[in-house]
Order: structure tokens, then C-alpha cells, then sequence
């Protein structure tokens, strides 16, 4: 099996590797994995507050070649958009646009379980933030 | 020589691979006839029916090897050479086959991994389809592995990343090998440990096939928990073994 050239441009030029403050209220972390191959992938959102726009994405994976461009599109994709945006990214998007082959699939999901976390754990940040409104409930 | 155990066992299969012998049109049973012995075409059983077995999980490794052998001798090629050549390529077929079931049965894992292909269940399919779940609802998808290891895969991966780097440049950090090791040891441990748990869902497995034996209607989800138990936990092993190798390969070498 060969990857496509889309999937090595991602392998070998990674975008937006790293890392941001996991306990900085604005970021969102995912961290997940996939049994299938024991990859795992970190994705972390930075989220405007006032505008829900996703500002800064980055990532960080450990598994194959198909792993790493998987996040690295994902974090290419959702930097500008909207967390409801962001949430509408499917995984079949990622392996039509890295034309991942069936066995590499996992890959994808993986990566739309990396967006989903992230997202996850900012909402649940933000409601943290607000006592006061949880209470007036 | 010792009556065959094998046929004792397969004759109370015979049900399933309800069959007659070709020669001579007595039941037949998985491999020979329980009649006039002779070889018989191939029957599309299991490899638990295969052995005259019911599809538990703690079998007796002893008892399978010994009849792995006896069937082995049964069904030689070379011992099959005066017989027509239908027998012969059935009792090719048959040994082949026999390997295969044998390979597959006496392995702990594979024998585990194989009933739960045997019971339908895909591995990949169930990831993917909670993500759609997750998707449709809005819920948080729960991991398959557990949080607190997916960081320990992360951290120590971290410093895989670091040790190799260090190698490339010839440098020597013997504080985090250490720490590599120690990391190791401890994910061995729970790779021993989860063996230990795979064992304990066996019995709740087959205590479910002998209520089934004994007429008892086993309700589908009950059976389903059960399979689930086992998926997760080799789930999680297969992520250990991955990583323990990743780590022998960063550190060969570097001592």
C-alpha cells in the first residue's frame, strides 16, 4: 500500500505540532487512541471566548503516516472555524480529501474523535466557568 | 493403540455437521466417518466444532495437542497414499484445516479473538460506529482506552521521541532510560495483569454456554456484556504490547 501525496506532504510537513497549556481555560484538550493500531493523538483548541471562533490548533501524534496527516488536516481545518462548526467535520471529509485507503480509515476517525474530545473538554470548561448560572438553574 | 478419543468427542457433534459418509452412509463426524473410518470431504465447521468441542473459552491445551496428534496421523497424506484421489485431496484439505484449527485453539488470545469473530463481532465497525453516535447526539464518544493510560502512552512516547533524538546526536541520558525502564516494567505488569482479567470474563463466557447446554436461554444482551468485556480488554492489551515494543526497539542499542 502507498500513501497518497497529500498524506506525505502532511507526514513530512506536519502542520501546527505542539502543544498549549492544557489548564488555560481557552484551550480545549482531546487526547485519544486507537486500539486497532495503539496510535495516539493529542489535539488542543484555543477558543475565542466572545466569538467561539477556533483561533489556534495544534497536535501532537504518535502512530503512522496516516495518523499524523489525519490531525494535522484536522487542525488545518478547524483553526477559523466556530466549535458548531468545527463539530460538523466527519471522518469520511478527512479520508476523501487524504484519499485514505479502507484499512487507514480508523486513522480518520480517530482524528474526528481528536476534534470531539477537544471540543468537549472546552465546553465542559466553560460551564465550570459559570457557577453562578449553573446554580440559577 | 489407544481407541480415538477423537471419535468419542466428535460423535456427540455429529449434529452439526449432520452429514452421511459417503461410502458408506452412516454419520459421518468432521473428519472421518464414525463408521468406516474413512476420510471425509471437508464440512464448514468451526474450529471449536472442528475438535468436537463446544465454544468455551478454558479449554484443556493437553487434551487439544493430544488429539491434534492423533488426528494429524489420521489424516497424513502418506497414509492416505493407497486410498482414491478424493480421499486423498479431502485428507490435505482436512490436515491443513486441522492445522489451522489447532494453531488457532491452543494460543489463549487467538482462541479468544477467534470466538469473537466467530460471534460477529468487528472490532473497527464498533469504533466507527461510535463515532456516529457521538456525532447524531453531541455526547462525548467514550474511549475504548481508559484515560489515565492513554496519558502514560502519551508521556512515555514523549520520551521515546526524546531518547531517539538523543541517539541521533550521540548523546547519553542514562536518567531517562531509567525512567524509560521503569516506565516498562510497569506496563508489563499490567500487560500480565490484563491477561489475568481476559481469564476471568472466560468463565463468565462459558458459564454461559453451559446454561445454553443444558437447554437455558442465555438473554442476547447478557451475551453481548460478555463478548464487550473481552473486546475491551483486548483492546487494551494489544495498545500495551504495541507500546512495550515500540519501547524495546528505542531503547536497543542506547545501553
Amino acid at each position: 500500500m502507498s500513501y497518497s501525496d497529500k498524506v506525505i506532504d502532511h507526514y513530512n510537513h506536519p502542520r501546527n505540532v505542539g502543544s498549549m497549556d492544557k489548564s488555560s481555560p481557552d484551550v480545549g484538550t482531546g487526547l485519544v487512541g486507537a486500539p486497532e493500531c495503539g496510535d495516539v493523538m493529542k489535539l488542543q483548541i484555543k477558543v475565542n471566548r466572545d466569538t467561539n471562533v477556533i483561533e489556534e490548533a495544534k497536535f501532537k501524534t504518535f502512530g503512522c503516516g496516516s495518523a499524523i496527516a489525519s490531525s494535522s488536516l484536522a487542525t488545518e481545518w478547524v483553526k477559523g472555524k466556530t466549535v458548531d462548526e468545527a463539530l460538523t467535520i466527519k471522518n469520511m471529509d478527512i479520508v476523501k480529501e487524504l484519499s485514505l485507503p479502507p484499512v487507514k480509515i480508523h486513522c480518520s476517525v480517530l482524528a474526528e474523535d481528536a476534534i470531539r474530545a477537544a471540543i468537549g473538554d472546552w465546553k465542559k470548561k466553560q460551564e465550570s466557568a459559570k457557577p453562578v448560572a449553573a446554580e440559577a438553574k | 493403540m489407544s481407541k480415538s478419543t477423537v471419535s468419542t468427542i466428535a460423535a456427540a457433534r455429529t449434529h452439526d455437521a449432520a452429514e452421511s459418509c459417503w461410502s458408506c452412509g452412516a454419520m459421518r463426524v468432521a473428519q472421518f466417518c464414525g463408521a468406516c473410518g474413512k476420510v471425509q470431504p471437508p464440512a464448514p465447521v468451526d474450529y471449536f466444532s472442528f475438535f468436537g468441542l463446544p465454544p468455551k473459552l478454558n479449554l484443556d491445551v493437553a487434551t487439544l495437542e493430544k488429539e491434534f496428534y492423533e488426528l494429524s496421523r489420521k489424516l497424513h497424506p502418506d497414509l492416505n497414499a493407497r486410498a482414491g484421489s478424493k480421499e486423498q485431496e479431502w485428507s490435505l484439505e482436512q490436515s491443513s484445516r486441522l492445522n489451522d484449527a489447532y494453531r488457532t485453539l491452543k494460543d489463549p488470545i487467538k482462541r479468544t479473538q477467534y470466538l469473537l469473530h466467530l460471534e460477529g463481532v468487528q472490532l473497527e465497525e464498533q469504533s466507527k460506529s461510535a463515532t456516529e453516535k457521538a456525532r447524531a447526539t453531541g455526547e462525548v464518544k467514550k474511549q475504548i482506552v481508559p484515560p489515565d493510560l492513554l496519558e502514560e502512552v502519551f508521556e512515555l512516547n514523549m520520551q521515546l521521541e526524546e531518547l531517539r533524538m538523543e541517539k541521533k546526536t550521540g548523546e547519553d541520558d542514562p536518567a531517562l532510560i531509567a525512567e524509560i525502564e521503569k516506565h516498562k516494567a510497569a506496563l508489563e505488569q499490567k500487560y500480565e495483569a490484563l491477561f489475568q482479567e481476559l481469564q476471568s470474563y472466560w468463565k463468565s463466557w462459558d458459564g454461559l454456554i453451559e446454561r445454553e447446554q443444558a437447554g437455558q436461554a442465555v438473554p442476547a444482551g447478557e451475551r453481548k456484556q460478555a463478548l464487550d468485556k473481552m473486546v475491551d480488554v483486548l483492546n487494551r492489551r494489544n495498545y500495551i504490547r504495541n507500546l512495550v515494543r515500540d519501547v524495546n526497539e528505542a531503547l536497543e542499542g542506547s545501553s
